[in-house]
């Protein structure tokens, strides 16, 4: 042996040992060198199939000070790209939109889902968190979190208090967050149900200007988001732990998007206009969550339930399981399903008729309609030699909406107004 | 949990005392006296304890010392240079010699077991003969042992010999095992001297480590909330032959003891088998045991003559 090479030894036996007697062990043993870093960077795509593309990197900073103390940041850098659907129903003509900006226009084919290729922007998300171990029994921690794209600015605070009984089989958590979120669209707030106007209509670029600036509030505009949760863990047996989770949201403010619009169209299907969407400026949400997690002989499997309801009427179900498979100390397997099953929003309305007073509030969002949603995943983790961890992981995402119950007139039957989106999710990455 | 017949022949040659922090359960295994200090008021509980510790230490023993004739040791050293389809857990060691022979740059290596015969510490004054020394070292290196898809392919007429591991690892698995029975229970599982504690104590266990000048008296006391601590050495193992005494860690290039080892080495880490694997890594460094040891970044204490 020579000695220079000798300092990677320890660390390469602390590895090796650790796949020797099992991962067990080596989560017990990262409490005892609780001082050192944990790095993990990531970087995920995402992709639907003709529509919204993203990357995404993300870099998660751990620092332990001592047995009690940890310093959780994280950052996250993501740039969108492609086309989202504007709420605008398919015709049987080619139509043209104004751009958000009021600068320029866009046209969609015959037959197509209007979506609306402006939609890029990069975001970049910072949080910390610290965690404190109190003593035996109580655990707290606080952060902070900001994110800034383009048009949109959010910051916000948390905390949280865990008390654990029952020689720790049993532990109660509290937490509280809010935050405060600073919307400004590119081209100004639509003015609520506005119709949109058109270069084409106007003699001068400056006439033309003065109409679309009627449609627009000057301003930026602001919504807060209040968030409580109650949580129960507890140790079931040896293999088995169940957690229930009690969450309330209160948010208030601009919740209006402010890209989307509503085809207005006539008793033929023809539409006659678009209008900007607009929604209720407060939304009070409440959710419940319940979860088991056994291990099995060489197996982590888990089973949740989550409800969703909020006074925008909408109901949400979802049902999610992951099975973990360790083929051996060093290389584990993870099969992911995901259902998902949602009731619209009381003003979801996939297009408006001329014939009928404009409503206070409507959308024509499809994420706010009847949806179903599925995910299938596969995720696979493998130790190195040098103990640093790599993973791989591909889902596939399908959202299929559903009508709400309205009557399509004459045109719109001869179209998918409901067309499912298909998308994939890949990510690597790289813990040491 | 690994399912495993108990061995009727022996019945269980354990005793459990009551103590003011809880129970001390004694067996014998491995040719070492077993100790398992419980942080248990139920004597029920500390009872399960104690048979499933020596459960496991009886079931390492029995599949991997090499004295026991017809177990996976025994069949791949007469396997005569077949191919022999070995199980997981035998993979696994395997796996773990073999890095720990990469990473000692040959010095540690199992497959010395030819030699290792050879220097019987019996208290025989007697020094093997350099023909035979020189035979076994043609029957050595870890190199040679091929393993792939679970088939062990050995050279005819080498032999394996896990003692080196086997001792910390049986610490490693019962300690892991009463750790994930038991979480809210601190237990120090103790194989002769080769120890782990996975559940913090929250005052902390007091072990006392040996003085090999003085045998049986606790040299110095350590506090042990959590992690492992494993020591080599050739206190109680060693020949004097003509005034010189030849301790029992080999040099399997040379095939000789190593000269100027410490008389003992004692490592603290965070699981047995890596604290076991840096004692030993340390006394094949010789003179140099303390600098290597002082590299690694760990706790240790070591004693010279």
């Amino acid at each position: 042996m020579q000695l220079t090479t000798t300092q990677t030894i320890a660390s390469a036996l602390a590895m090796a040992s650790c796949s020797l007697i099992g991962q067990q062990a080596c989560a017990v043993e990262t409490q005892s060198t609780q001082d050192d870093w944990k790095v993990d960077a990531a970087i995920m795509y995402y992709g639907e199939q003709e529509r919204v593309q993203a990357a995404e990197v993300i870099g998660n900073v751990q620092k332990a000070f001592g047995d009690s103390s940890l310093l959780d940041m994280k950052i996250v850098v993501d740039s969108l790209t492609g086309a989202s659907a504007s709420g605008a129903v398919a015709q049987a003509q080619s139509q043209t939109f104004t751009r958000p900006s009021g600068k320029g226009e866009y046209t969609v084919k015959a037959g197509d889902t209007p979506l609306d290729d402006t939609f890029h922007d990069t975001r970049v998300q910072l949080s910390a968190n610290w965690q404190e171990v109190l003593n035996q029994d109580w655990t707290t921690n606080i952060g902070v979190y900001g994110s800034k794209e383009f048009d949109y600015l959010s910051m916000g605070l948390n905390a949280g208090l865990e008390r654990s009984f029952n020689k720790n089989n049993t532990t109660l958590a509290l937490s509280a967050a809010f935050t405060n979120d600073v919307v400004d669209p590119v081209g100004g707030r639509p003015v609520a149900m506005s119709q949109m106007v058109f270069r084409d209509n106007y003699a001068t670029d400056a006439e033309y200007q003065a109409a679309f600036d009627q449609t627009r509030l000057s301003g930026d505009d602001t919504k807060q988001t209040s968030d409580i949760m109650f949580g129960v863990t507890q140790i079931l047996n040896r293999n088995w732990l169940m957690q229930a989770n009690y969450g309330l949201s209160s948010v208030s403010g601009y919740m209006t998007d402010p890209y989307k619009i509503l085809s207005e169209v006539d008793i033929n299907g023809q539409t006659q206009a678009y209008r900007y969407e607009n929604r209720p400026d407060s939304r009070l949400k409440h959710s419940v969550f319940v979860m088991t997690k056994g291990a099995l002989d060489s197996a982590v499997v888990d089973f949740s339930y989550r409800y969703s309801t909020d006074d925008w009427d909408i109901q949400s179900h979802t049902l999610e399981t992951h099975y973990r498979y360790n083929f051996s100390a060093s290389l584990y397997g993870q099969l992911h399903l995901r259902y998902y099953q949602q009731q619209a929003a009381e003003f979801y309305r996939p297009f408006l008729l001329s014939d009928e007073v404009v409503p206070e509030y409507a959308s024509a969002d499809y994420r706010i309609g009847d949806m179903t949603a599925y995910t299938v995943g596969l995720k696979f983790g493998q130790r190195l030699s040098n103990g640093h961890e790599m993973s791989y992981r591909l889902e596939y995402y399908q959202q299929n909406p559903d009508n709400n119950g309205t009557q399509l007139p004459g045109q719109l039957q001869n179209f998918d107004l409901f067309p499912s989106v298909k998308a994939i999710v890949a990510q690597v990455s790289y813990s040491f | 949990m690994p399912t495993h017949k108990r061995t009727t022949t022996k019945p269980p040659a354990m005793s459990l005392q009551p103590r003011p922090w809880g129970f001390v359960g004694c067996f014998t295994a491995m040719a070492s006296p077993c100790e398992l200090l419980m942080q248990v008021d139920n004597k029920h509980i500390a009872r399960q304890m104690l048979t499933l510790a020596y459960d496991e230490a009886q079931r390492i023993e029995q599949k991997f010392s090499r004295f026991i004739e017809g177990n996976i040791v025994w069949h791949m050293n007469h396997a005569q240079g077949k191919g022999l389809l070995i199980d997981p857990e035998t993979v696994q060691l395997l796996q773990f010699a073999q890095q720990c022979y990469a990473l000692s740059d040959k010095a540690f290596d199992i497959s010395a077991g030819s030699l290792m015969v050879l220097w019987r510490f019996d208290g025989h004054h007697q020094m093997p003969h350099q023909s035979d020394i020189d035979a076994a070292l043609r029957h050595m290196g870890f190199n040679r042992i091929s393993l792939t898809n679970n088939i062990l392919t050995m050279p005819a007429g080498m032999s394996v010999d896990f003692g080196g591991i086997g001792k910390e690892y049986a610490v490693d698995r019962t300690a892991q095992l009463l750790a994930q029975r038991w979480p809210q229970h601190s237990v120090l599982v103790n194989f002769g001297g080769d120890i782990a504690c996975p559940i913090t104590h929250k005052d902390g266990w007091q072990v006392g480590i040996e003085n090999p000048h003085k045998l049986d008296n606790a040299a110095a006391l350590l506090t042990i909330r959590q992690g492992a601590l494993a020591t080599s050495g050739n206190t109680r193992r060693y020949i004097d032959v003509a005034g010189k005494r030849y301790g029992h860690i080999i040099n399997p290039q040379t095939g000789y003891p190593v000269e100027q080892a410490p008389l003992s080495v004692t490592v603290l880490a965070p699981n047995c088998v890596m604290a076991g694997m840096l004692a030993t890594m340390s006394m094949l460094q010789g003179a140099q045991a303390e600098t290597f040891l002082q590299q690694q970044g760990v706790d240790f204490t070591v004693f010279r003559g």
